[in-house]
């Protein structure tokens, strides 16, 4: 769909009123976003798991390639239970969780910043704005997965081959949200006086154009980052992930390849919660965030 | 604009996606590392049915011939053969495409028939309880997995409830009014997963886009004319929300096949996304992209469709 | 809005309905019911691809043809052949062999069964050269003549004591009357769209829902079961893609069997579920890893003796295989060919110091890191989950004993290739049926052979194959057999981990299902369903 004004405020962005005096609006968002209650929920979900994943070693051992009892339900040896070769689903979940973020984080990292440059690039030459909201509307179009998984097949499972085909599939998103944002600014006022007294586009765009950009991208990083973990959580349940890490989505996997799917409801709880709390968060944040940094939306 | 100008101008942008989706797995078949001759031939084939093929695409000439060869072939429906089956892409595909479009249309439907309503609540209701809610309905549904919620449908309502049958598009041996009736009650839980990964979004778009036509200038215009608030909220707020909501729908096409891929794979529902799934493990390349591109195709399609209906509800195109 | 608007949203909807319910499936046209009696549903996870029965493909395509082209011999639990269509068979002299047939078998369109359809099968494959396992039985195979209209006498190239049986058994009969139709029998599709199937029984298939059902009626004449006609009306095999759907729709009662093999995990849970039951078929087939000897490392004996007992065989069975493996010994003569199997010949024992002295004998220092500085490429097939298994465990006890392993799993056709050109150092993999030694290591262990996966040529062992080959006294055979076996062990030509035996699920309201070894067979072979019978 083109990106006009026919477009729906989108619940991760919304276009407003650039506040010129960045200090004092961050803080005033961080006091908005500390009285809601969810946010910081989200918030303290999210820091857990980004704990989780960098203290992985200390939590569990990494888990072992077989073990003895096979296919247990959650025991006080195993408090998530074991898989079809006796693991430890604890131990996988939580290794998974390093795997999961680092994925989501490559993918979205890569995503934003290569859709933001896009994005402002387009906001500040016009010309080249036509042709780049032509290809977003395309790409955006498409139906996404299949097209992720026919790459994926081709060069063959690998967590590389994951992060760039779903940064590959994410930054038409970025580029539409950033966009708007990028847009609105380029028209104001102090960008003009800023043309006046310098001829060098990439010095506007670093010291106006992207600070203004930011408070949209810090949303999109969480919204990109929860889509990249689902993307990839269905790349892996295809079989399409990395054979030789774990991955929430290989558990699942893997489950569902033993034939333990239909018996063992704890193999797919536990990775299911953890795809859950991870995007929950995620989401639950960056709408926070996105209602404490609107004045419009503080007075409520 | 004129409604004829507007009809073409999305008949032009359809034919330019589809033109795009189809360049794109051309391109991705002839650039990405590996062999591409493994894209169009399998590796079981006899040599020489396997230079035949090579020399029908044209794998040996310059990339320009390649692709005008590619779309020649795709002019005349031919998609390639699959490896695994030695039938026409087309034919496999083919007989695949209703239950696809079945499903994801019910779910489509389902979803905004639960979406509306449920947005126009939280809307009215806001600030308020109900509107907590349906924001905690719509932030869950966004953040679900659709294959956990496919396994979880399928255990409770299928085995352990035993509500529903389990796989499959209907129940093999019925005729007539039975058979229509086995493919509802085959369809419940798969749509059921899709639209509840959908609901999400559209809900929350739809809760803020009736907030924001409900501080827009006509709404308070009408107000101040002593329209009552219901009239009000239900004949011009959410006619104008209804626009951009529409709009959502062919935006989230394309994820909500994606998630039909998943579904029919958990629920063994024969459409083109478990062709897919199959088709993956067996690295069966010419049904991977045949595939994609005739869901790009559906999806340029309903979207063009949903535009359509956009135009017309869209006072703003007025009509010749 | 106003009228003109209204009315033509209106007519967009009601043509994108029209679109919409033209594009939407149809139902099936309406069909007789047949008379009475029960329908046995099957499912399975792969989709009837082909219905040549010539043409090697997926396990549906051979359990559907199966119950339409019968072959000559059948098998029992201890791998010896048993009569089917043929009743007696063997040799007139050292290049002929015979074939006599049973005389009461009709295709379902009333042509008589009879030796001219078997000759012309045979005669038509070795023609047409369909890629299956039935033309890979006729290498010696020159011509096949119809003598009386019950007696077949096949011409052989050279001498060949086995090629009677393998044909007997992996061949099917064919009706000359349908197939002559086509140019050649290789490319023949049956697809059924000259009028339907002709099957000589026990079912014919009248109906297929692609991806979804493939129906099949019972053929009322079929000789071959107790009482003259198989049990149910009709057998539907209904495709599922994966075995999660397959064991809920079982449990539900949605269908009565599951055709593909349980995965080893899952057999203790369905047996203790209520209202199921689990069949055993014995295993003809066994799972090995070779060591590629065109590689200078691997052309050492220590070396390869070395891998061999740096893997822990007891764990795999227990653990991976949930115990229901069973070693042969490391001998490719399996225990549950009861004339062959020398239990003389034992397993490599799980060692890793052993493997450790073992390589420095072959001149090796173990680095600081106590590795040896080398590392082997395992491949294997990434669709068989069961090998997927166990390779990890196979590269972790390595690892113990200082060996580097790395795993490169793929998926099949590319692991096929690979295997064809050599591209490995060591191959993992499965051996389906393993019925006949002498074939076996025919192509296994010969210079040249079609699946001598470890490039062996070692003159010893070659005799002894080819003496075999040709010796028809079954004495000698075996003795030239379990000779042969005892080379191929202690010279780790081929390291053969377990025989499987495999497990199959059913509803534990039928009965009557007679079991056959292998996953092909198991309890899916037309014997078996034209008997099984709700209780």
């Amino acid at each position: 769909m083109s990106i006009d004004k026919k477009t729906p405020p989108a619940i991760d962005a919304v276009a407003e009123p650039v506040s010129a005096e960045y200090g004092r609006a961050s803080a005033a968002t961080w006091r908005a976003f500390r009285k809601e209650p969810l946010g910081i929920i989200a918030l303290v979900i999210m820091l857990a798991l980004i704990l989780v994943a960098l203290a992985a070693p200390l939590l569990a051992p990494y888990p072992a390639s077989y073990g003895t009892a096979v296919l247990q339900p959650p025991s006080a040896t195993n408090w998530f239970g074991t898989d079809s070769l006796g693991r430890d689903l604890f131990g996988e979940v939580i290794w998974g969780t390093q795997q999961s973020l680092l994925v989501a984080a490559a993918a979205s990292l890569i995503a934003i910043a290569f859709g933001t440059i896009v994005a402002v690039i387009g906001a500040y030459f016009r010309r080249l704005d036509g042709m780049i909201s032509v290809i977003v509307d395309l790409m955006l179009s498409l139906p996404v997965l299949p097209l992720m998984i026919l790459i994926a097949a081709l060069v063959g499972p690998s967590t590389a081959t994951i992060i760039l085909v779903v940064a590959a599939f994410s930054w038409p998103e970025v580029t539409r949200i950033v966009r708007s944002q990028a847009l609105t600014v380029v028209g104001l006022p102090y960008v003009d006086a800023a043309r006046l007294m310098t001829t060098s586009p990439t010095w506007i765009i670093r010291k106006h154009v992207v600070p203004a950009v930011t408070p949209v991208i810090v949303v999109s990083v969480v919204v990109t980052a929860s889509r990249a973990v689902l993307s990839a959580a269905g790349l892996a349940f295809l079989g399409l992930g990395d054979p030789t890490t774990w991955s929430w989505g290989r558990i699942l996997y893997e489950a569902q390849q033993s034939g333990a799917m239909s018996s063992a409801w704890w193999l797919t709880l536990f990775p299911s919660l953890a795809i859950f709390a991870l995007v929950l968060s995620a989401t639950l944040l960056s709408i926070a965030y996105n209602d404490a940094r609107n004045p419009k939306s503080r007075r409520r | 604009m004129s409604l004829a100008s507007f009809v073409l101008r999305r008949l032009g942008r359809g034919v330019l996606t589809i033109w795009f989706a189809v360049t794109v797995t051309f391109l991705l078949l002839r650039l990405l590392p590996g062999d591409p001759a493994l894209a169009v031939a399998s590796p079981n084939m006899t040599e020489d049915a396997r230079v035949a093929l090579l020399e029908q695409y044209g794998l040996n000439e310059p990339l320009i011939v390649q692709y005008g060869l590619y779309l020649w072939q795709l002019v005349q429906g031919n998609l390639g053969v699959s490896f695994t089956q030695s039938i026409p892409v087309l034919d496999v595909l083919i007989q695949r495409l209703p239950w696809t479009l079945l499903l994801t249309g019910t779910a489509l439907v389902a979803t905004v028939v639960i979406g509306v309503p449920l947005g126009v609540i939280a809307a009215a209701r806001r600030g308020k309880l109900a509107d907590r809610v349906v924001q905690i309905i719509g932030v869950t549904g966004q953040s679900l997995f659709v294959p956990s919620i496919g396994v979880f449908l399928l255990f409770t309502f299928g085995l352990v409830l035993g509500w529903f049958p389990i796989g499959g598009a209907y129940t093999t041996g019925t005729y007539g009014a039975e058979w229509y009736l086995s493919v509802l009650s085959h369809l419940v839980l798969p749509a059921t997963s899709l639209m509840l990964i959908q609901l999400g979004s559209y809900v929350l778009t739809m809760r803020s886009t009736l907030i924001d036509a409900l501080g827009e200038d006509y709404t308070v215009l009408a107000h101040a004319n002593g329209l009552p608030a219901r009239r009000v909220l239900w004949k011009h707020a959410l006619r104008n929300a209804l626009l951009p909501t529409t709009t959502l729908i062919g935006l989230q096409l394309g994820f909500l096949v994606g998630g039909a891929v998943l579904t029919e794979t958990v629920f063994a529902y024969p459409g083109i996304g478990r062709g897919i799934y199959e088709a993956v493990t067996q690295l069966d390349f010419p049904v991977l992209q045949g595939a994609f591109l005739m869901l790009a195709a559906t999806v340029v399609v309903v979207n063009m469709i949903t535009d359509f209906i956009y135009g017309i509800l869209d006072p703003r195109v007025k009509t010749a | 809005m106003n009228r003109t608007a209204k009315l033509g949203a209106l007519a967009v909807a009601a043509v994108t309905v029209l679109a919409l319910s033209a594009c939407a499936p149809s139902a099936p046209p309406e069909v007789e019911a047949s008379a009475g009696s029960d329908t046995l549903t099957i499912a399975t996870t792969t989709d009837v691809v082909n219905y040549n029965p010539l043409i090697g493909n997926s396990r549906s395509d051979y359990w559907v043809t199966n119950l339409m082209y019968p072959h000559l011999l059948t098998i029992a639990e201890d791998g010896t052949k048993q009569p089917q269509v043929a009743l007696e068979w063997g040799y007139v002299d050292e290049t002929t062999g015979f074939y006599e047939i049973r005389d009461d078998l009709t295709w379902s369109d009333g042509v008589k069964l009879t030796a001219e359809d078997v000759a012309w099968t045979m005669n038509a494959v070795k023609q047409d050269a369909p890629s299956g396992t039935f033309y890979g039985q006729l290498a010696n195979f020159e011509s096949a003549t119809a003598v009386s209209d019950t007696r077949i006498e096949i011409d052989l190239v050279t001498a060949d004591a086995s090629i009677v049986e393998e044909i007997g058994f992996w061949g099917n009969v064919i009706p000359k009357h349908v197939f002559e139709k086509a140019d050649s029998v290789a490319d023949f599709p049956n697809d059924g769209s000259d009028g339907g199937w002709v099957s000589a029984g026990p079912y014919l298939l009248t109906d297929v829902q692609v991806g979804q059902s493939y129906t099949m009626e019972r053929v009322e004449d079929y000789p071959l079961v107790e009482g003259g006609t198989p049990i149910s009306a009709k057998v539907i095999y209904r495709v599922f893609p994966d075995v999660n759907t397959e064991i809920l729709a079982l449990q539900s009662g949605e269908v009565d069997l599951i055709a593909n093999a349980l995965p080893p995990a899952q057999v203790e849970t369905l047996r203790g579920t209520p209202g199921i039951e689990v069949a055993e078929a014995v295993g003809l087939g066994y799972a090995h890893m070779t060591y590629n000897m065109t590689k200078p490392d691997l052309a050492k004996l220590e070396v390869r003796q070395a891998l061999a007992h740096a893997v822990d065989y007891e764990t795999i069975r227990e653990v991976v295989l949930q115990g229901q493996a069973v070693s042969t010994g490391s001998s490719p003569l399996m225990p549950v060919l009861g004339d062959y199997y020398d239990d003389s010949i034992e397993e490599y024992e799980f060692d890793t110091d052993l493997a450790r002295s073992l390589m420095e004998d072959a001149g090796y220092e173990a680095g600081a890191d106590g590795m040896f500085p080398m590392s082997f490429r395992l491949i294997y097939s990434l669709q068989d989950s069961v090998t997927s298994q166990w390779v990890t465990l196979v590269k972790d006890s390595a690892a113990e004993a200082g060996i580097a392993i790395e795993l490169q799993g793929t998926e099949r056709n590319t692991y096929l290739a690979q295997t064809n050109a050599g591209d490995f150092d060591i191959y993992a993999g499965n051996f389906a049926i393993m019925d006949d030694p002498v074939t076996n290591m025919t192509l296994t262990y010969l210079p040249g052979g079609v699946i001598n996966y470890t490039y062996v040529d070692d003159p010893e062992l070659s005799e002894l194959i080819i003496t075999a080959q040709s010796t028809t006294d079954k004495a000698e055979k075996v003795e030239l057999m379990q000779e042969a076996a005892a080379i191929v062990r202690d010279n780790v030509y081929d390291n053969i981990m377990y025989t499987q035996n495999l497990y199959f699920a059913h509803s534990d309201k039928w009965t009557g299902f007679i079991s056959k070894p292998s996953e092909l067979l198991s309890i899916v072979n037309p014997l078996s369903i034209a008997s099984a019978r709700l209780k």
